[in-house]
């Protein structure tokens, strides 16, 4: 049971079978371990999350499990305070009711081993109301790794639970903003889902936006202005390393780029005597393919989820609007037709929802479509929302929420999520000013 | 509407002339502290930017007397390239703006080409909304900020 | 060709500048440069050439193709709904002089007029239910499918044909599925799920329907042999069809010029 690959990923080992499984019926009329996301409305499950034993780090992994459960808004963690049994064991059955009185439908407890410089923790899910596991994991890795253990671990309950795959075990690049406004430092940063590990890949001395992960998280592609006025270029970038390369070196502007799902190409706008078209770069190869042809703005391209079509905004009609065309380009017609104007849309990982930001008289909104433009919903508005990015479950969007400016000060920017019924929205932690995030796959275990 | 718009401009541009020789008399009349043919001779007497209405990036009249002045100015002072820098207000997004900033800053060389000024000389760059002058979320804030801007270099 | 036509007539001391703003202009529809050699010369002989001049004109027939562009998409957006709208209609009416035909069950008067709420489905209160999920399921599918959201039943009726293949609706809900995409023009599909429908719901209440539908995809198809097999297979299974879906297969006989 030791990992062969690589050793810095945690390696599931086992399932962890139900320990002695206490008797008793279900207690009726509570909360249930159970959750229907689709539902129009619905209670937080109550959890409660018990350190784990065996290593300080153990109560920091629990403190993870309940930031990320509390914050997606699907769970309600119960104060550890509250809890009655102090004595429980990872491995044995709990008192449930205990645990049924202070209100917990779920039960998380969980152990932690170290030593040889390797880490293994165990965990169960209690279903406190039914009286018996739900689900039970091991895992080992490097003791370095422990939040990302607590991320799969909140990751294996939320899918549990909710029957939709997790998206804690995840990262965010994202613009982080500082300085004046009109000479604002704009840079590109990596951070966890939940705002830890916050590193910049870019330093500062030009403008880089529009950050967008590879499908495999090892590289990202970005735009950045040139030095002395060069014109802003795509560049391709290990996630790990500071080298970059330059994604073809056209006269003009090269920007808004996307990878597409294998992640073999990029799609992205250039532009040629003021005016911008869509083209498809080969990753390997750097061959380049024309994709639109028009004497229009054609602009934020993103691939379906099965990587046929792209769906892009273009004011080939007068104003910005949301067409889909084949991947090879070709075939285009407009999906968006309502008042206002149609901006950045992205493709649902699963492939059931386009979100796009809109903007009318009123403001900004973000919002989902049916891929063929029908079934219109506004999420989130304000001032100024834009830039939708899809969890990879494909069931909640970041976005960037901005403030006015006001008495010559640049208004604050930063990043907010919010799940596709609108319920929930929350404001996701960075160090400062951020925008333009973009949420990365699940990280490759 | 657009198209109402951009045929008054054409027929305007017949008053042109006589127009701007005016306001550049009364424009050199008033400064006094510049060298002529300096940096800060054709940000104050001729002016840099000019303007442009939302979403759009055709060159309005105000904008034609500013570019026939720059194009003078150019002909007159012949060691200048230049850079045009292309921008945008803060209520579109991002991507879009980029590419709107470009296509002003495309606008305002091509108006300069057509008077004369070769192609060569003028480079473009577009901004987008990354860089707001001034900073502010008003309208005669973003009317300002619709903008394309010659710079000499 | 356009452009030495406009080098012949306008090309005096500023030629070349009106050339370089010309080609300055790559972006632009060559068929704008066509419409612009028309427009040109006469303008040209009443006030003197400026490359300024092209310039606008070039811009205003951009922008106006572009705003007939937005008003062509618009217009094809109307149509598209309208067409949605008729079909759902033409399913409507379809299935209410089918009912006529049949004679209503219950002896229940036919409502005519409340086009908006149809009976929700075909041979619904001929059968006994299964089970309330599957029921609401279908009813919701095809409740849908009279909204003109087709995608919507299609996942609809998927989902129950999946959940419940031996429902009493089953056959029904393959024949709407069907549908779904007919209405689409996907007669691929269409195609498929008339055939499995004849295939497996046989004798369902929807089976001539299914297999009439079939024909009448296959025609769409372009493959009349087999859509004509497929009528003479009607009158064979289905002597007893209604009087209805018996003419409709003659009228689809003679459209496709079946022997």
């Amino acid at each position: 049971m030791i990992t062969k690959s690589n050793p810095m990923l945690p390696r599931r080992l086992t399932i962890l079978g139900g320990a002695a499984l206490a008797a008793g019926a279900a207690a009726p009329a509570r909360a249930q371990l159970t959750i229907d996301m689709t539902r129009p409305t619905f209670e937080p499950v109550p959890i409660a999350i018990v350190d784990f034993s065996g290593d300080r780090v153990g109560a920091q992994i629990a403190e993870v499990i309940r930031n990320d459960l509390q914050n997606c808004g699907l769970f309600r963690s119960i104060s550890p305070s509250a809890f009655i049994q102090r004595d429980i064991d990872a491995h044995s059955a709990p008192r449930f009711p205990d645990w049924r009185s202070i209100g917990a439908a779920g039960l998380v407890v969980g152990q932690v081993q170290s030593g040889g410089g390797n880490i293994k923790v165990d965990f169960r899910l209690w279903d406190v109301v039914v009286g018996q596991q739900a689900t039970g994991l091991s895992f080992n890795s490097q003791p370095g790794n422990w939040r990302r253990l607590a991320h799969i671990i909140a990751d294996a309950i939320y899918k549990r639970v909710t029957g939709e795959d997790g998206y804690f075990d995840t990262r965010v690049a994202y613009v982080s903003e500082s300085g004046p406004g009109n000479a604002r430092v704009k840079r590109i940063a990596i951070m966890d889902q939940d705002g830890a590990n916050n590193r910049y890949i870019t330093d500062g001395r030009t403008i880089a936006l529009t950050p967008r992960f590879s499908p495999t998280l090892q590289e990202i592609v970005y735009m950045a202005y040139g030095e002395d006025r060069g014109p802003p270029r795509v560049y391709l970038q290990s996630v790990d390393s500071s080298r970059r390369e330059l994604l073809g070196n056209f006269p003009g502007m090269s920007f808004a780029p996307r990878f597409s799902p294998d992640g073999t190409k990029v799609v992205m706008s250039i532009s040629a005597d003021g005016n911008s078209d869509l083209y498809e770069m080969d990753v390997r190869g750097r061959a380049l393919r024309r994709l639109t042809n028009t004497p229009a703005i054609d602009t934020s391209p993103c691939y379906s989820n099965d990587g046929s079509q792209i769906v892009f905004n273009s004011d080939r009609g007068g104003s910005q609007q949301l067409y889909v065309m084949g991947a090879g380009g070709g075939g285009e017609r407009r999906i968006s037709f309502g008042e206002g104007r149609y901006a950045t849309p992205v493709w649902s990982p699963r492939g059931d929802y386009i979100a796009f930001t809109k903007i009318g008289a009123g403001g900004f909104g973000i919002g989902v479509m049916r891929t063929d433009g029908s079934g219109e919903r506004l999420l989130a508005s304000g001032f100024l929302v834009e830039g939708p990015t899809w969890a990879p479950n494909g069931r909640v969007l970041m976005f960037f929420r901005g403030n006015p400016s006001s008495g010559g000060r640049t208004g604050s920017v930063g990043l907010f999520q919010i799940d596709i019924t609108g319920r929930f929205e929350r404001q996701v932690p960075t160090p400062g000013d951020a925008s333009d995030p973009a949420w990365s796959p699940l990280i490759p275990q | 509407m657009r198209l109402f718009k951009a045929l008054a401009t054409v027929t305007a541009m017949v008053l042109l002339a006589a127009c701007s020789s005016e306001q550049q008399q009364t424009a050199s009349a008033a400064s006094t502290t510049v060298t002529p043919g300096s940096v800060g001779d054709f940000r104050q007497n001729v002016g840099d930017r000019v303007f442009f209405d939302t979403d759009m990036s055709t060159i309005r009249e105000d904008g034609r007397q500013t570019l026939n002045r720059q194009a003078e100015w150019l002909k007159k002072y012949t060691n200048y390239p230049v850079t045009i820098e292309g921008h945008c207000d803060e209520r579109g997004t991002r991507e879009y703006n980029l590419a709107l900033g470009e296509r002003r800053a495309n606008a305002a060389r091509q108006y300069l080409i057509a008077q004369g000024i070769p192609a060569s000389r003028i480079k473009t760059i577009s901004y987008g909304k990354e860089r707001p002058d001034p900073v502010g979320s008003d309208e005669a804030a973003w009317a300002r900020n619709r903008r394309a801007v010659t710079e000499l270099q | 060709m356009p452009l030495s036509l406009i080098r012949g007539r306008i090309l005096p001391e500023n030629g070349r500048l009106a050339m370089k703003a010309l080609f300055a202009m790559k972006p632009l529809l060559s068929r704008l440069v066509i419409v612009l050699a028309l427009a040109v010369p006469a303008a040209a002989a009443a006030q003197r050439v400026d490359p300024v001049y092209i310039e606008d004109r070039l811009n205003q027939l951009q922008q106006s193709i572009t705003m007939l562009t937005g008003q062509i998409e618009q217009l094809q957006y109307r149509n598209q709904q309208l067409q949605q709208q008729m079909q759902k209609m033409q399913t409507d009416y379809e299935f209410r002089i089918e009912q006529l035909e049949k004679g209503r069950p219950g002896g229940a008067p036919p409502r005519v007029n409340t086009p908006s709420t149809p009976a929700p489905g075909p041979t619904a209160a001929a059968t006994p239910s299964a089970g309330g999920g599957g029921d609401q399921l279908y009813h919701e599918a095809f409740k849908k499918l009279q909204d003109g959201d087709y995608a919507g039943a299609e996942r609809g009726f998927k989902a129950f044909l999946q959940g419940s293949p031996r429902h009493a609706l089953a056959g029904n809900a393959q024949y709407w599925l069907g549908e779904t995409y007919y209405a689409r023009r996907d007669y691929q599909n269409a195609m498929t799920a008339f055939a499995e429908g004849y295939r497996t719901y046989k004798g369902s209440p929807k089976g001539p329907d299914n297999l009439l539908k079939l024909g009448v995809t296959l025609a769409a198809l372009g493959r009349k042999p087999d859509a004509c097999a497929v009528f003479a297979k009607f009158t064979q299974d289905y002597p007893r069809a209604t009087d209805l879906q018996k003419r409709r297969v003659d009228q689809e006989r003679q459209k496709n010029t079946c022997g």
